[in-house]
């Protein structure tokens, strides 16, 4: 039985290229308690106290930092969230 | 977990309650105001708006109903479970921000952290103090919230 011809030398390439990955950023502000930020963060992003903490000191000194780090939607759900609880929290896409 | 509880005097109850009918219906507004929307996709800033301004008149309604509400000297405000407790943080926080921006505007932040030098200050209005000490009552109710929900959360 003969083999069927395959021309795959004329196939158009596809590239898939990964979804850009999106950040949660969070600004440091002059009214939020530092453990009502602990809470925020425990209650949005799921993480535990100690790391909320840290989270929270990083924002505290440097003024901001990145909270979560993945694709879009989820991004933005959880800025949104971030929100609701009254935190500077912005979109910023990965570099 | 079991009910929470904030308490405070019957007097603090009575000015804070006064204060809330006046600041928190603009709080949903100072929180939507406030917020970083995306401006990228009018769909999406559609809804974040509506979602933040829903979130904070439902909660600026619980604060207000609780303060109305508590009875007694000393006032106690009871919370039934965690969702509700947090409920109560948010809108507190989103109190003090509207606090902040509609009446100490003029005051810079490091003065609001510490506003013990601010108390001797005749040079400001009364309203603007007495607005002052609400503020930081609302802080400290928020304060004692936080450590009844997680005691870790303070350094």
């Amino acid at each position: 039985m003969a083999k069927p011809k395959t021309k795959l030398e004329n196939k158009p390439q596809t590239v898939v290229a990964p979804a850009p990955k999106w950040n949660v950023v969070v600004l440091n502000d002059p009214i939020n308690y530092q453990g009502y930020v602990v809470i925020a963060f425990v209650s949005v992003l799921r993480i535990t106290n100690p790391e909320a903490k840290k989270l929270m000191r990083t924002i505290h000194q440097n003024g901001r930092t990145t909270v979560w780090t993945g694709e879009r939607e989820r991004a933005e759900m959880l800025a949104l969230e971030l929100q609701q609880w009254h935190l500077n929290a912005l979109l910023e896409k990965d570099a | 977990m079991p009910e929470l509880r904030l308490s405070m005097t019957a007097e603090a109850r009575t000015v804070l309650t006064d204060l809330l009918k006046l600041i928190a219906p603009a709080a949903a507004r100072v929180s939507v105001n406030r917020a970083q929307i995306p401006d990228n996709d009018l769909e999406i800033a559609g809804f974040w708006t509506e979602n933040l301004s829903a979130h904070a008149t439902e909660e600026a309604r619980l604060l207000a109903n609780a303060f109305a509400q508590a009875k007694g000297d000393p006032a106690v405000i009871l919370l039934r479970d965690e969702a509700q407790a947090c409920a109560f943080l948010r809108a507190l926080s989103a109190v003090r921000f509207a606090l902040r921006d509609l009446v100490f505007a003029d005051i810079s932040d490091d003065q609001l952290e510490d506003p013990s030098d601010l108390d001797d200050d005749e040079s400001l209005p009364t309203e603007k103090r007495h607005a002052l000490a609400c503020y930081a009552c609302f802080g400290l109710l928020q304060q004692s919230l936080v450590r009844q929900l997680d005691p870790e959360a303070f350094d």
